[in-house]
């Protein structure tokens, strides 16, 4: 189990590696000079080096990552803008919050809704909830998101004005018109999800209730709450593994449906930075969603791990 | 026909499927008007016999400009998928080829770390930072929706690689492979002519999911303003500037488009489901779905 | 001592007509075509037969746990006293585990991957019993020695996987055992196992059923194995019994063809040599039409009759056969 937890862990390190190699490499072979852009067309040859030499531009480019690296592991420290000069942990801090409430939000309402469905649906195969669940699973990985967002907007906050059709009530102004301001948004980003967490939900337990051993439960006459736990301990393990991708799924997919809403999430801070071509915010910004996709991915082997005696018995 | 799509639910996605890519190929004859002239006379009109689905805030014609944006967002979802395929299937057939070096360990592991990049995320930065202008690149303009499509395409490759990997790698140690082996056939006749053709449908399985994805990527992309660039349509950017409409009632600018990426979505994902029934009926749920 | 003459007055278990239905595309066949049976108390009967002559249907259907393509389409199961067919779920419940439990094939599977094997004894003991979290405990120390298995202490926190093949279907067995059943129904209980280990697992099971009193219905390919354990044996061939009696006389005096043919197939070890005998030919696929004997095409007895129609039961005290040539 230890040996697991450790494999697991050194590959999560292992891919955050490769992956920020991989994304320092881009950000810095793009043709123009973040020197260009930050002191513009007129600037002297001089000055350009200067700049280089200033933010270490003028060292080759693993001389680069490793004291980037350094700075970010040992001080916790992601640098400074260099359009604005402002610290980016600082805005990472003020909008990484409001990103992790949304998905926090929809993967509980999704992974909970979805599971319970999923349940009803394989349990009373070829029911009214079982086509109702299957129709879901199918629409809900068709509408795309986005557009979904469009459509409720006009229904529920243009149309019957339920809800705000933007913008985010921080929770300090209240509860009530904070969570009305977080519905429409946790809603959309959970859609997709409940729909693919159903269908694997229900797919995963069908099989399981067709394996021997849950003849074996029913011919020792275990009752129905017995029955659905031993096929549930079962039937999660792909369950878990889908949803850990789904949560590193969701924050990208926050990224649109907070531009929709107007939300001053992560994805202000990275168009602003796309905008405004300042490339160490946006490799800032993306590989703080890596990482939260890396860990996310992790945390379901693990809880997997836990699940399943037969992995660790893999592994060691 | 229908069996060959897995059933009628496959059959009729790769129908839905087929008119789309016939309808975006000859955009030219069948959009009833030009999808970029100006009239600001019959700007905002209300979907009429006309107009099928109305004028946008320059008067442009909706469903002229739905038909021309099937271009960009098949284009992008289709070339993407094409690169992923033919770089992913020559890695994974290239790891399983050096198979018990330290090469293909090297390979399969920085495979497994770069699919943990969230591709929505990356697609998004990338073409941001690489810039939406188009480039110069030799002889050749480079517009974002390439840059986007190849950038997508890279990102292709990790899942396919490692799908053709895990096949190939199955279909080797097979007994018809080993009777190959004794007839005398050398190992890359074996890969290219055997195991090649054997380990294609998931493959094959994978890239029509993966065109649905690209669908909805590059509509998000265009959708966030780095896509493809008004005033050519595609639907991504058509919902973007429909939004604003939204408000004050003039539905049909976002609603048509949003419906044209959704049918696209679902045609694609019927047909690979029923592409997977029929190859993989064990598997009939797979990580397909999530971007 | 066996009293093979002598049928018990009141059987425990009492099979009359069962009919199973298979689904074969839209429409259901019939591959268990009127099955008789029955077990006495503290009896151990065989049931042998290829794969396909519908003995593990007929062995499932007894507790309804049929695959869901399957399902029972007429007949009675009459388990002491009540027919079993048609019955609640929850009376069902009342009586699976607790009355009657079985045995499965494959010990890797039939077990339950990711819980303890010590904890899918509790929770069987736990349904069935008013019985304390200690005591439960205990009990499954208790199971476990019985059925041979040392340390039960450590093994009981076992998963599956963690244990041999042999050691799993003894911890079939002590779930079956669990609640005192009055009949055990153990199908195929050796056949995934080594040969060695076989002789040990049938070794335990018949030493449990004896100190319990279990009356045992023993489903299995290996006439072998019966011969050794039971006390009658009805033969199964294309969804009916063939024949049906004390084991000495199957295999002293066979009136059926393919119960002869069976036995030829015991492999010998009185230094016989020459060629492994086989039954030529397929049992007759469960979606095809049956005309006359259905082993007709397979057996170098038949005539003319036994092609065109099916042949009526030939009864002896204590014994049947059912075949145009058995008189």
């Amino acid at each position: 189990m230890t040996s697991l937890l450790l494999r697991r862990l050194g590959f999560s390190l292992f891919s955050l590696v490769v992956v920020s190699l991989l994304l320092f490499v881009l950000t810095r072979s793009i043709p123009e000079s973040p020197a260009r852009i930050v002191l513009g067309d007129d600037a002297t040859a001089a000055q350009i080096a200067a700049f280089d030499r200033d933010h270490g531009l003028d060292q080759p480019i693993v001389v680069q990552y490793a004291a980037w690296l350094e700075r970010v592991v040992l001080a916790g420290d992601l640098g400074q803008s260099f359009t604005t000069g402002l610290s980016m942990n600082r805005q990472i801090a003020d909008t990484f919050p409001v990103t992790m409430e949304l998905v926090v939000v929809a993967f509980v309402v999704a992974s909970m809704l979805s599971i319970v469905l999923g349940t009803l649906s394989a349990f009373y195969r070829d029911s009214p909830i079982d086509y109702f669940a299957r129709l879901l699973a199918v629409l809900g990985v068709s509408i795309p998101g986005f557009w979904l967002a469009l459509v409720l907007i006009l229904t529920f906050a243009v149309d019957l004005d339920w809800f705000p059709p933007g913008g985010f009530v921080p929770l300090s102004e209240g509860l009530g018109p904070h969570l009305l301001s977080i519905a429409l948004p946790c809603f959309c980003l959970a859609v997709f999800y409940l729909a693919v967490i159903t269908r694997m939900t229900r797919s995963s337990l069908l099989e399981v209730l067709n394996q021997d051993y849950m003849r074996t439960a029913r011919a020792s006459g275990l009752g129905r709450g017995r029955l659905l736990m031993y096929a549930m301990r079962n039937a999660l393990l792909p369950v878990v593994t889908i949803a850990g991708v789904s949560f590193g799924h969701m924050f990208g997919w926050a990224l649109i449906i907070e531009q929709i809403f107007n939300i001053g999430g992560m994805s202000r801070a990275l168009l602003t930075a796309i905008n405004q071509r300042d490339y160490f915010m946006v490799q800032t910004v993306v590989m703080v969603f890596t990482i939260v996709f890396v860990l996310a991915n992790l945390l379901a082997d693990l809880v997997n791990a836990w699940l399943n005696p037969r992995l660790a018995a893999v592994a060691s | 026909m229908v069996n060959g799509c897995g059933g009628p639910a496959g059959f009729a996605g790769a129908c839905i499927a087929g008119l789309l890519v016939f309808a975006s190929i000859f955009a030219p004859l069948i959009a009833p008007y030009d999808p970029v002239a100006v009239s600001i006379i019959d700007k905002l009109m209300e979907p009429d016999a006309a107009h099928w689905m109305g004028t946008d805030q320059s008067g442009r014609d909706v469903l002229s400009r739905v038909i021309w944006g099937s271009r960009a967002s098949l284009a992008v979802a289709g070339f993407a998928v094409l690169i992923g395929v033919t770089l992913g299937v020559a890695i994974g057939l290239f790891a399983t080829w050096v198979r018990g070096s330290w090469l293909e360990q090297a390979i399969m592991r920085v495979l497994e770390a770069v699919s943990s990049i969230p591709i929505l995320i990356w697609a998004i930065a990338l073409v941001g930072i690489f810039g939406v202008r188009d480039a110069q690149w030799g002889p050749f303009i480079v517009s974002s929706e390439t840059k986007l499509l190849v950038l997508l395409g890279l990102l292709y490759i990790p899942t396919l690689a490692r799908l053709t990997y895990v096949s190939a790698l199955g279909e080797v140690g097979a007994n018809y492979v080993a009777a190959r082996r004794l007839q005398g056939v050398g190992e890359l006749g074996i890969l290219f002519s055997d195991v090649l053709p054997n380990c294609l449908s998931p493959v094959i399985v994978q890239a029509t999911l993966l065109l649905a994805i690209g669908i909805i990527v590059e509509a998000a992309v265009s959708f966030v303003g780095l896509g493809v660039q008004p005033p050519t349509p595609s639907w991504g950017n058509m919902l973007a500037s429909g939004r604003d409409y939204l408000i004050s009632g003039e539905w049909w600018l976002s609603v048509f488009p949003g419906a044209a990426i959704s049918l696209t979505v679902v045609a694609f994902n019927l047909l690979g489901d029923g592409l997977r029934d029929r190859f993989d009926p064990r598997h009939s749920t797979s990580m397909g779905y999530a971007t | 001592m066996r009293q093979p003459q002598s049928v018990p007055p009141k059987p425990l278990l009492h099979i009359d007509g069962l009919r199973i239905a298979f689904k074969a595309g839209r429409q259901w066949r019939e591959v268990v075509r009127g099955v008789d049976l029955s077990v006495a108390p503290g009896e151990v009967v065989g049931l042998v037969g290829e794969s396909g002559s519908g003995k593990s249907l007929t062995a499932l259907s007894i507790l309804q746990v049929l695959p869901p393509e399957a399902r029972i389409a007429g007949g009675r199961i009459v388990f002491d006293g009540t027919n079993l067919v048609g019955l609640s779920r929850k009376a069902m419940n009342k009586r699976r585990g607790r009355d009657i439990a079985m045995i499965f094939q494959d010990p890797l599977t039939a077990l339950n991957p990711v819980i303890p094997v010590g904890r899918q004894i509790y929770d069987s003991l736990r349904t069935h019993q008013t019985i304390g979290h200690k005591a439960a405990l205990e009990r499954i120390q208790e199971l476990l020695e019985m059925v041979g298995i040392r340390h039960p202490r450590e093994r009981m926190r076992a998963y599956p996987h963690e244990l041999s093949g042999g050691m799993r279907q003894r911890v079939m067995t002590a779930l079956a055992i669990s609640s005192n059943p009055k009949l055990l129904i153990a199908d195929e209980p050796t056949t995934a196992l080594d040969v060695t280990v076989q002789a040990r697992v049938i070794g335990m099971l018949d030493r449990v059923r004896r100190d319990l009193g279990i009356a045992v219905l023993f489903i299995s390919h290996n006439l072998e194995l019966i011969a050794e354990i039971c006390d009658r044996v009805s033969v199964m061939y294309a969804g009916k019994v063939v024949e049906s009696s004390a084991v000495e006389t199957v295999f002293e005096t066979p009136r059926h063809p393919y119960t002869r043919q069976l036995l030829r197939c015991i492999p010998r070890l009185d230094g016989a040599s020459g060629p492994m005998p086989t039954i030529p030919g397929l049992p007759p696929r469960f979606d095809s039409e049956l005309v006359g004997c259905p082993f007709a095409p397979r057996c170098d007895e038949a005539s003319d009759r036994c092609r065109a129609a099916e042949p009526p039961a030939w009864r002896e005290p204590g014994h049947l056969a059912v075949c145009w040539e058995a008189a």
